[in-house]
């Protein structure tokens, strides 16, 4: 009893830290402007719209996480193994990481936006100076709890994997969760905020992203601002509940019936996600209703 | 609407950057032998070195083969590189143990057969039909297994299979145990040079692609991400090298960042439409 | 992934001399472990299965790259090898961890994996539906398809003007799962075969406790795995160019060359792996 009640408040905790990690992922993501809606930031000087958003084409996001979160890992791994505190380490180790991410981020903005030139779209340095900061410290929120993690899953909870390892699956893990949940409604619902609500955006309005905020010129913290609010804390409950799920049905069920009950408590709740995903796939066709020749449904906020 | 993959024409040719970046990182690779005859691992270094000539090559291999646009963007070619390569790399360290100073070639071998089956399935069994699909898989996995192995040596002194599984650890003065999970491969570390090199490999021409990409400023990036990732790797190695050996690591590692970062920067510069500070949108004077 | 969309089509069907070339090279690295390390043979076949399990189960996952980012076409808005690589390897920490359990059988393992990787899609599918329904007010629509395979629901009315579809409709929700499903049971057979090689080889190797060298097998087994995984996933994706529907998209029928790939790379790489124990 004693056991699992202990299993249980570190799944809790690492459920807690995993939340925190995906939505500081995405909001991250959004503010340095990566992955896929990125591709409206670099096709709106080609269609002649400049603009002042970050362009971080680092990569996907989930190798970037994946790299972000495996440095932390393997630096603090080496730390600890000469002899340091595993608190201090870990955040040293997180700190380097972010170091890591800030070069990557800077390289991406300047040689893209360099090589945009024919269209004459400048390179805004005070883009850089505000920018890159902010990302940075929101990619720590996002790879301090993520190795925490990790760290907890070996040392309290007995995992196999090394540290390193660990922190590659779960770091492409968040980077998968965090743009899966959060890439629609940066790049449709806040690049294309001009388009109509409720609807995707048409092909032809394609690289015509919103530049200018409602007072002056919008820059990449601002879109920060818009996705926290919906987009950040989605992608935080998404990885959360994946790996609260994933370690809960273990450390509980694990014992019973030699290992099925791990394994039939984790088709329970498939099947639970997929009969609420049908619910609400139902609801919109029921209250959204078909699209008309012109007009949206519109939904009450 | 979609973005094409843009880059420039001409410049040095592929094959003089590939003989560079082979030659370069081989010979890297072999001085780090010298550390079986230094009383400290001071050539460690070099392994992040043989990394940095494998990425520049890696870089100009991952622009020819994107120039043909794969469908799926360019980090998925630095992900099966690395994943190919660390493959060819830990058999490699395994043949070290068998035939000494044979680790390097055995990794150009080994990478050349597992890339060339790759490139072969996706060109004929996934039917891309890409002309140079297949000699732009062999040389990625011939230059995932390098840095693999530059880093590894850069971590650890060297790669020999036997030496990456097991650490002595001083106990109680004179008397040494052997510790396995504190070794190299106990502790994954390989995942981190994995992950390392992979975004080190596709970085440079996904961060500089477009109509204005200039060689010299991607190939200027590709040191840059070299070099940075030596950083980590070099704060890594401390857990196994001497100490002053780590730092004459983190020194070099940190002096050839510096450099190659700061004329990413010029060149940026020199490419840019205009360089602006706090200043508005410039709407372009054409007729849209 | 970037802001690079496909540019190569691909020719359609299978090409059978390739595909023949393919099976005889499986059977080369078959015989070849058969003669240097004989008890590794049963491995190479788990890895081989592994791996196609893998390259089947990308087919599955729903992903519609940089349009998918706008709502202009159905699916995740992510690259298909690395969103279906997140899932594959959440299972593979779940079946990892029932493999250091010496009292669980081979098939829990598998399962656990398996369950993983399906319970991380099933999460995420979700969260995608409740961004573009409840945050965006955009109902799920298939574009390639008029009535969803399962539930029979119409599609064509609820696609917004100038778009090819948008979300996840169920039959992309259900390929999702199986996506995730197939994937965790892929990348934790790999690992699995590759641990039981290891751990029964590796204490001769180095004349130490089989506990003393766990971690070694550990270690080289799943960084073997996340290799491979990728391999895969990265050949996979080239199979159907970076973005698919789920099952029910014409796409979906590349998949037998996939397969033969796949179990192609995955043979050779499996035998480069387990090379490595050779001569114990």
């Amino acid at each position: 009893m004693e056991s699992v009640l202990f299993g249980i408040g570190v799944t809790a905790l690492a459920g807690a830290l995993a939340t925190i990690a995906g939505a500081a992922e995405d909001t991250e993501s959004n503010i340095g402007s990566q992955g896929d809606p990125n591709s409206q930031v670099q096709l709106a000087p080609q269609m002649g719209y400049i603009h002042r958003i970050y362009n971080k084409a680092v990569s996907g996001e989930p190798p970037a996480y994946g790299l972000w979160v495996t440095i932390s890992a393997g630096v603090a791994w080496a730390f600890m193994a000469t002899g340091m505190n595993p608190v201090l380490a870990l955040v040293i180790a997180s700190a380097l990481a972010i170091f890591v991410q800030g070069v990557y981020a800077t390289t991406a903005y300047l040689g893209r936006t360099a090589s945009l030139a024919k269209f004459e779209q400048p390179v805004y340095i005070d883009v850089i100076k505000s920018v890159t900061t902010v990302t940075m410290a929101h990619a720590f929120v996002a790879v301090f709890p993520a190795v925490v993690m990790c760290y907890l899953l070996i040392a309290a909870l007995g995992h196999p994997f090394p540290l390193p390892l660990l922190g590659i699956v779960w770091g492409i893990a968040l980077g998968a969760a965090g743009s899966a949940t959060g890439n629609p409604f940066y790049g449709k619902e806040r690049q294309y905020q001009s388009q109509k609500f409720g609807a995707g955006v048409p092909i032809s309005a394609s690289g015509n992203i919103v530049r200018y905020a409602e007072a002056g010129q919008r820059s990449s913290l601002d879109n920060g601002w818009f996705t926290a609010k919906l987009a950040g804390p989605a992608s935080g409950i998404c990885f959360g509940l994946i790996v609260f799920l994933e370690i809960w049905r273990t450390v509980l069920f694990e014992d019973v019936a030699s290992g099925w009950g791990a394994i039939i408590a984790g088709v329970v709740i498939i099947l639970i996600f997929t009969i609420i995903d049908r619910y609400v796939e139902v609801w919109a066709r029921k209250n959204y209703g078909p699209y008309q020749a012109e007009a949206t449904e519109e939904v009450s906020a | 609407m979609t973005v094409q993959i843009t880059a420039s024409e001409g410049g040095i040719p592929h094959n003089t950057i590939m003989a560079v970046g082979l030659v370069g990182s081989l010979v890297c690779l072999y001085l780090t032998y010298a550390n079986q005859f230094l009383n400290a691992e001071y050539a460690a270094f070099f392994g992040g070195l043989a990394a940095v000539f494998a990425l520049l090559w890696g870089t100009d291999t991952i622009k020819n083969l994107c120039s043909y646009g794969i469908g799926t963007g360019v980090p998925s070619a630095g992900m099966i590189a690395f994943g190919t390569g660390v493959i060819a790399m830990l058999l490699a360290t395994k043949v070290e143990t068998i035939v000494p100073f044979s680790a390097p070639i055995a990794a150009v071998v080994f990478g050349a057969i597992v890339g060339a089956v790759a490139g072969w399935i996706a060109n004929e069994v996934m039917r891309m039909n890409i002309p140079v699909m297949v000699r732009s898989l062999t040389e990625m996995a011939i230059i995932g297994a390098i840095v693999l192995m530059g880093f590894t040596a850069a971590m650890a002194g060297g790669f020999g299979f036997d030496a990456l599984a097991a650490r002595e650890i001083a106990i109680l003065g004179p008397l040494t145990t052997t510790s396995y999970v504190g070794s190299l491969l106990g502790g994954c570390l390989l995942a981190v040079s994995f992950m390392l090199g992979s975004l080190a490999l596709q970085h440079p021409f996904n961060a500089c692609l477009g109509p204005g990409e200039q060689q010299d400023r991607t190939m200027m990036l590709a040191a840059e991400c070299g070099f940075l990732s030596m950083i980590a790797v070099a704060a890594i190695s401390f857990a196994f090298i001497a100490f002053p050996a780590a730092l004459l690591s983190l020194i070099v590692a940190i002096v050839g960042w510096y450099y190659t970062y700061v004329r990413f920067i010029e060149l940026s510069k020199r490419d840019a439409f205009a360089w602006l500070d706090a200043k508005p949108i410039l709407e372009p004077k054409g007729d849209d | 992934m970037t802001a690079i969309a496909a540019g190569s089509g691909g020719g359609e069907g299978i090409n059978p001399v390739a595909s023949a070339i393919g099976i005889v090279l499986i059977l080369i690295t078959l015989a070849i472990t058969y003669f240097a390390v004989p008890a590794g043979l049963a491995a190479l076949v788990g890895v081989i299965v592994g791996g196609l399990l893998i390259g089947f189960g990308i087919h599955f996952v729903p992903v519609g790259g940089a349009p998918a980012a706008m709502g202009q076409a159905p699916g995740i808005a992510t690259g298909v090898a690395m969103l279906a690589t997140g899932a594959g390897l959440a299972g593979l920490f779940g079946g990892a961890w029932a493999a250091a359990n010496p009292e669980f059988s081979f098939a829990v393992v598998i399962a656990a994996g398996a369950v993983g990787g399906g319970l991380m899609m099933a999460i995420t599918c979700l969260m995608v539906n409740i961004i573009y329904i409840f945050g965006m007010g955009i109902p799920a629509a298939s574009g390639k398809v008029a009535k969803d395979p399962i539930t029979g629901d119409t599609q064509e009315a609820y696609k917004s003007q100038g778009t090819e579809g948008h979300g996840l409709p169920f039959i992309s929700y259900v390929g999702g799962v199986i996506g995730g499903l197939l994937g965790g049971a892929g990348g934790t057979l790999i690992y699995y075969e590759l641990l039981q090689v290891y751990t029964a080889t590796l204490p001769g190797m180095f004349g130490a406790d089989a506990a003393e060298v766990l971690p070694i097998a550990v270690s080289l087994a799943g960084i073997f795995a996340v290799g491979m995984f990728l391999v895969n996933a990265v050949l996979a994706a080239y199979n159907i160019t970076g973005t698919i529907e789920g099952p029910h998209d014409p796409k979906f029928k590349r998949f037998p060359r996939a397969i033969i790939g796949c179990a192609t790379a995955s043979a050779v790489c499996g035998l480069f792996a387990i090379l490595i124990v050779m001569g114990v």
